[in-house]
């Protein structure tokens, strides 16, 4: 994903993660793109990589409005979106029963946290009971709460690896689509890259990168409006949709992925991820798509479809945009 | 018509789903209920709304989800102070919600709601009354997540389904691999922008005048004698076709819905009266009353009903039936009766994953199975409340921390020192997605040959069963010395398919040393957490080394919670320690006993003293 932006307006903002966060690229650019297209995002990875500083920093760069919350076994959706208040009226007169004497009583809730965010990060929403997360996923996907709409551009979850915690249960299929955008990461120490680690511990001994940064915004909040204005001007050509029609034509006939080994629904892989693929060209300073935009689409099917479909994902990508180059 | 502008409504809000479009056309004209049920993300919801906007005035949007009330459907309660001799008199009444208020009602997600909820809601949709006050409820639209997929809610079952005439099951056009469908949603994509998408379906092409006028003529248009004959045979022919007990074929649904249904059919085709061509409609009520299968030949059996030997007119429908399936049997296709053979005996899943070096019946360890699961059952249901959990039921308050869940009304009451004791609350239990299981298998030298394979088959069934329950299974094999296998060096773990291979293995060998595995399994359950734990034990012989009555073991067990199953598959004499394992820890007690064919067929213990 070469290319990624050069000469956007988004620069600043991958500046600063670069600056207080060492490696993982992958992520920053998912974060990035996540806010640019409005979807939601879902790290999954073990304590201590990063997953929530970066969420942070992207959102205080850029003026956003930040809610972090700690999901817990007991989650209770209203931690989440403000306090539950019994309401108590006077009851109105009625035709019936011209002077009443009585009250209404009526339970709201006081909209709060999570409805007044742009940028949320929920930490290790595994933990968080998995009917509890229902309500709390469906607000994320219509972006409303009752009938009013939230200021919410994207919602960030993060969780440690699905191993066999004691208290740790999968998101069940319908809650995992919401995430448009999913990819697992590493910490730095034990991967592939020795030199990111050794830089790490480098730049934090030389206190280059501070625990608990100030961080002063790089960019207006307007920034993100700007360019979702853009996103749904940005031309899709032929070939592309040719080759995401292919792509997953491909999952579907030739790695068997079906109704029960994946999730390959239509309105994530048919609407949602027209959406990334604009985002995708917008964040590399382009006008319209391109075949190598599909990139993007391995954040989609990282928990979508069997793991060992998804470590094939490039590869059918590649071969893909070869056929419809 | 105008009935056409709906159609183009919904056609132009989704692509292809004709027959949930076709549907929901025929609810609409036919004033019944309909239910979709599909994977996440493939149109339901859309379908449900556009609808609701195309065609009416009033419609109402319920969301489920784990917390609905039916205060939230019902509508407010309010509480009404009036004077009265000495005092005042408090009484509760119903301000109506929205739902006793609309004329269609988009019920979506129903498959998260809350038994309470569905409790309250069905007889709402069954009987358009409530509370003696007749509703103007025309068609409500019930979206919901496959069965059986992981759901959290109460999962709806069939005979509360009936309420819903019209069920169509949809797929996915991505995972159907329905590439032109496919390319028409991605280029509907494209194009739309959000402004469209929020705009497209806020018309109104039906007018409420134009609808009921539309309801009232599908109403008045006749139904021949010839049809009506032909649509009771046809019931008859789908129960025929099904495998006993899974057919859904009601007075209801065949009587009531089914005729309303055809004549909504007719009208649309523009028919003057309902025709033969108007049974396919049954077609759309079919998804959760038939299997697949015999949906899938509705064809076949609308053709073999219709041309059927005139019994008809004026005919009693089960001397129709009788004679129907008298002579139709020969090279008809009835899928589903061949299906039903199969089944008798076996549930689908057990037969369907057996595996094929095996010479037994798996109906033969079900007995067990079923022990043992209403064993797991039975510790979820002691695990009690938890405050992440689904309403259930109504409880007084326990901790202040629960008004919040509390009666809105009892709770104003509560706090303003007017209620006498506490306010009810919701009691919250979670189903058991948990527990623990630890499976010692005996491979002694005695253990070969077909009880070997029996063994490893009653393995693989405990797999299956606490799988679904998400429990997490440890296992191990013992003779004179216990072996644990280990995923990620822990010995409880979830790796389903790696225990199931190991259920394979066919080693045997050493003498049996009954306390080695206990020791270990208990050892495991000590560091560990959580309640529900459970032993299975599976041996053929006493032990000859260790303890022989394993008494240190038997009280940590108690002490540990945890409950231990045996099963015996020796020939010979049970020892009487396993019975006293079992007993003591209100486990299962099983043994295998020779069957005809060499097979063993599994049954429970009967206890051979009465010094209880």
């Amino acid at each position: 994903m070469s290319g990624w932006m050069g000469g956007s307006e988004l620069a600043a903002l991958r500046a600063l993660l670069d600056r207080h966060v060492v490696g993982h690229d992958e992520a920053k650019a998912a974060l990035l793109l996540g806010l640019v297209c409005r979807e939601h995002v879902y790290l999954e990875g073990p304590p201590g990589s990063a997953k929530t500083r970066m969420a942070e920093i992207a959102a205080r760069g850029s003026e956003l409005d930040f809610f972090f919350y700690q999901m817990h076994r007991d989650t209770r959706l209203a931690e989440l979106v403000g306090d539950v208040v019994l309401e108590r009226r006077p009851l109105a007169a009625s035709p019936g029963d011209p002077e009443p004497r009585g009250e209404r009583i009526h339970q709201k809730i006081e909209p709060g946290g999570l409805l007044l965010a742009q940028v949320c990060v929920l930490d290790d929403i595994s933990r968080a009971p998995g009917e509890a997360l229902n309500v709390l996923l469906r607000i994320l996907n219509e972006r409303k709460f009752g009938d009013a709409p939230i200021p919410l551009l994207s919602a960030i979850a993060t969780s440690n690896p699905m191993r066999d915690e004691y208290y740790n249960e999968p998101l069940d299929p319908a809650n995992m689509d919401r995430f448009g955008i999913q990819l697992s990461v590493g910490s730095l120490v034990g991967s592939s890259e020795p030199e990111l680690a050794r830089s790490l511990l480098d730049r934090f001994v030389d206190g280059e990168v501070e625990e608990q940064p100030v961080l002063e915004p790089v960019c207006d909040r307007g920034l993100f409006d700007r360019l979702f204005a853009r996103l749904g001007k940005v031309p899709v050509p032929e070939p592309v949709r040719q080759a995401l029609l292919q792509f997953l034509h491909v999952l579907v006939r030739d790695y068997d992925c079906n109704e029960t080994n994946a999730l390959l629904t239509d309105r994530s892989f048919l609407v949602k991820s027209v959406k990334l693929l604009r985002g995708s060209a917008l964040m590399a300073g382009r006008e319209a798509v391109e075949a190598g935009d599909l990139d993007v689409l391995r954040w989609m099917t990282t928990f979508r479809v069997p793991a060992e479909v998804h470590a094939q994902v490039p590869e059918i990508l590649e071969r893909v945009k070869e056929k419809y180059r | 018509m105008e009935a056409t502008a709906v159609a183009d409504a919904l056609e132009s809000a989704i692509v292809g789903q004709a027959q949930a479009r076709l549907g929901l056309l025929l609810a609409l004209v036919a004033r019944e209920h309909v239910y979709l049920e599909g994977p996440p993300g493939c149109g339901k919801s859309l379908l449900a709304e556009t609808l609701a906007r195309a065609a009416t005035a009033k419609p109402v949007f319920v969301q489920f989800h784990r917390d609905t009330r039916s205060a939230e459907l019902l509508g407010e309660s309010v509480l009404l102070a009036r004077p009265a001799a000495g005092g005042q008199r408090l009484s509760r009444e119903l301000l109506p919600g929205a739902l006793l208020e609309a004329e269609v009602a988009v019920l979506d997600d129903l498959s998260r709601a809350p038994g309470e909820a569905i409790g309250v809601l069905l007889p709402i949709l069954g009987e358009r009354r409530t509370a003696g006050l007749a509703l103007p409820l025309e068609t409500a639209i019930a979206t919901a997540a496959p069965r059986g997929a992981e759901s959290y809610g109460d999962p709806l079952e069939p005979t509360q389904l009936d309420r819903f005439a019209i069920q169509v099951r949809l797929s996915g056009a991505v995972s159907s691999d329905r590439a032109e469908e496919a390319r028409q949603i991605l280029e509907r994509a494209v194009r739309t922008r959000a402004a469209e998408a929020a705009a497209a379906g806020s018309g109104l092409p039906l007018s409420a005048a134009e609808r009921r006028a539309l309801q009232a003529r599908a109403a008045a248009l006749e139904l021949p004698a010839s049809i009506r004959s032909a649509l009771l045979r046809l019931a008859a022919r789908l129960r025929e076709a099904s495998p006993e007990g899974e057919a859904l074929i009601t007075d209801r649904g065949f009587g009531i819905q089914a005729p309303r249904i055809l004549r909504a059919h007719a009208l649309l085709r523009g028919a003057d009266r309902v025709a033969e061509p108007d049974l396919a409609a049954v077609g759309v009520m079919l998804a959760c009353r038939v299997p697949e299968s015999v949906r899938a030949a509705l064809p076949e059996l609308i053709d073999e009903s219709i041309s059927a030997p005139d019994s008809a007119q004026g005919a009693v429908p089960g001397e129709g039936a009788d004679r129907v399936s008298g002579e139709g049997g020969a090279g008809v296709t009835t899928p589903g009766a061949s299906v039903a053979a199969d089944r008798i005996d076996a549930p689908i899943e057990r037969v369907a994953s057996r595996s094929p070096d095996t010479d037994l019946t798996s109906a033969e360890v079900a007995p067990l199975l079923e022990a043992i699961e209403g064993r797991l059952e039975r510790g979820s249901a002691e695990r009690g409340d938890d405050p992440g959990g689904t309403p259930r039921r109504y409880r007084r308050m326990r901790r202040l921390e629960e008004v919040f869940d509390a009666d809105p009304i009892e709770a104003v009451q509560f706090v303003d020192g007017e209620l006498p004791g506490m306010p009810h609350s919701y009691a919250r239990e979670r189903p058991s997605r948990g527990g623990t299981l630890a499976v010692l298998r005996d491979v002694s030298a005695s253990m070969e040959g077909r009880l070997s394979r029996w063994a490893g088959e009653v393995v693989d069934g405990i797999v299956r069963t606490a799988a679904r329950r998400r429990m997490r299974i440890g296992y191990c094999e013992f003779n004179h010395h216990a072996e644990r296998f280990t995923a990620d060096g822990r010995f409880f773990h979830r790796r389903y398919r790696k225990l199931r291979s190991l259920a394979r293995s066919r080693r045997s060998e050493g003498r049996t040393n009954y306390e080695a595995p206990l020791r270990l399994a208990l050892d495991e359950f000590r560091r560990g957490v959580g309640d529900n734990r459970h032993v299975v034990l599976l041996t053929d012989g006493v032990p000859v080394l260790g303890d022989p009555v394993v008494s240190r073991e038997r009280r940590e067990a108690r002490r540990l919670g945890v409950r231990i199953h045996t099963v015996f598959l020796g020939l010979g004499e049970c020892p009487q320690v396993l019975d006293q394992l079992s007993r003591e820890t209100d486990g299962v007690r099983f043994r295998g006993v020779p069957a005809a064919g060499g097979r063993l067929r599994v049954q429970a213990r009967v206890e051979r003293s009465a010094d209880r």
